[in-house]
């Protein structure tokens, strides 16, 4: 008579199997439990006891769980464990301080004692630490549980050439950082706000493009970020990811320069303000400038990164 | 403590691949899992059951042992058996082994 405590542990080791093998497992380890309790039963130890010397000697359920289902029980292994480690001594060290003293410039616009001004930098800088840490970790997760196929076998080509996988590595790094703040820049000014209108704060960009447009910017962010993992990850550029990488660039391009030309960029609430506040009607024309500048030369830059870091790799 | 616990790394470590050739070879005639760990362990291939229990489903999956559900007696019990696949690897297995333990020997052999 099998008791609760094997349906307990023959359930906790079985959970997600998937059906099809899971029925079988569970009736394959129903069998061996009992088996081995049978044998202790007639060395003489008693039933209840011997069940529970079995199911101990078996270990932890969620060992065998993972033994079954072939599941690494590590979040990141040795194969990503040190790029993961430097990314993220990188982000960590160069996002939260740049956040920091922009959240105090911020705070400063506003009047505040300079100790709310330095609170204020504290928890911006340890909020963006801590979405930083848990980005980059679920990224890695995800990448070790998506298997051997992300590297492929090693040879000797595949040896970092000294100065120039440098270079991508870096650039890859610096994009990485500057999506980064991109990605919180955005999130700060819609939800913060950067500039502020008779010491309240309010967001420079226009509330309406929620969620569309920003999801539009964040899938962006989040595919050029996807590249430059894997120049960190894998290896150097090809030309099919510089097509990638040129893609999104002007997908950017366009979808700011739409904005932009719709006059849908710029919170309308704070141009009129500008105005009222008796800023010349070219404050409207000198924002977009300077926004459509900025777009274009990030983009440029990016695409820029991907045909040089193409052209390296493909000249050895 | 610490020389404890490497010792008995260094000793896993050592017979880890001997659990799959000594199922490879057991498994020429069927057996299922309960019996095969008494077995192991008999002919000196101590095991943990819950290392050797996935171990035969993935040998299953990787073609190298065939398997099939015996209901003739009250308790049903999944069989294994060595397949083909699964002999010609228990030879390459065990050739690997000879011609280890020539060279081990050739190294004590040198040392007295």
């Amino acid at each position: 008579m099998t008791t609760t405590l094997t349906h307990r542990y023959i359930a906790a080791s079985t959970k997600n199997l998937g059906a099809a093998s899971e029925s079988d497992v569970r009736a394959e380890l129903e069998g061996s439990i009992a088996d081995a309790i049978d044998a202790r039963v007639e060395q003489g130890i008693e039933r209840t006891d011997a069940e529970r010397a079995v199911l101990t000697e078996l270990g932890d359920p969620a060992i065998l769980a993972a033994g079954y289902a072939d599941r690494p029980l590590h979040l990141i292994g040795p194969r990503h464990y040190l790029t993961w480690l430097r990314l993220l001594g990188i982000l960590l060290a160069t996002v939260p301080p740049i956040t920091f003293i922009g959240a105090a410039l911020v705070e400063s616009l506003s009047n505040d004692s300079i100790g709310e001004i330095i609170a204020a930098g504290i928890t911006a800088g340890l909020s963006a630490a801590m979405h930083v840490a848990f980005w980059v970790t679920v990224v890695f997760a995800v990448l070790e549980r998506l298997g051997a196929a992300t590297r492929g076998h090693w040879n000797v080509d595949r040896l970092p050439d000294y100065p120039r996988s440098n270079v991508d590595r870096a650039s890859s790094i610096a994009s990485l950082s500057g999506l980064t703040l991109l990605a919180v820049a955005v999130c700060w000014d819609s939800f913060i706000g950067f500039a502020r209108l008779d010491a309240e704060p309010i967001a420079i960009l226009n509330p309406d493009l929620w969620p569309w447009a920003i999801s539009g910017l964040f899938t962006l962010i989040a595919a050029r970020a996807v590249l430059s993992v894997r120049i960190l990850t894998v290896g150097p550029w090809t030309t099919r990811m510089a097509i990638v990488n040129t893609t999104l660039a002007i997908l950017f391009i366009s979808l700011i320069a739409t904005l932009l030309g719709r006059g849908e960029l710029i919170n309308p609430e704070l141009v009129l303000a500008a105005i009222d506040a008796g800023a010349s009607r070219d404050i409207v024309r000198v924002l977009a400038l300077v926004a459509g500048l900025a777009t274009v030369g990030f983009a440029s830059w990016s695409i820029a990164i991907g045909w040089r870091g193409t052209v390296n790799s493909t000249n050895r | 403590m610490t020389d404890r616990v490497s010792l008995d790394t260094h000793l896993q470590e050592v017979r880890r691949g001997t659990v799959v050739l000594g199922c490879l070879q057991i498994l020429q005639t069927p057996g299922y899992g309960y019996k095969l760990l008494e077995e192991l362990a008999q002919r000196g291939f101590t095991t943990d059951a819950n290392t050797l229990y996935p171990l035969l489903r993935r040998l299953e999956k990787q073609g190298y042992l065939t398997s099939e559900w015996n209901t003739d007696e009250a308790r049903p019990r999944k069989f294994y058996r060595t397949s083909d696949a699964g002999t010609s690897l228990a030879t390459t297995l065990t050739a690997e082994w000879r011609s280890l333990s020539t060279a081990i020997a050739s190294l004590t052999a040198s040392e007295n």
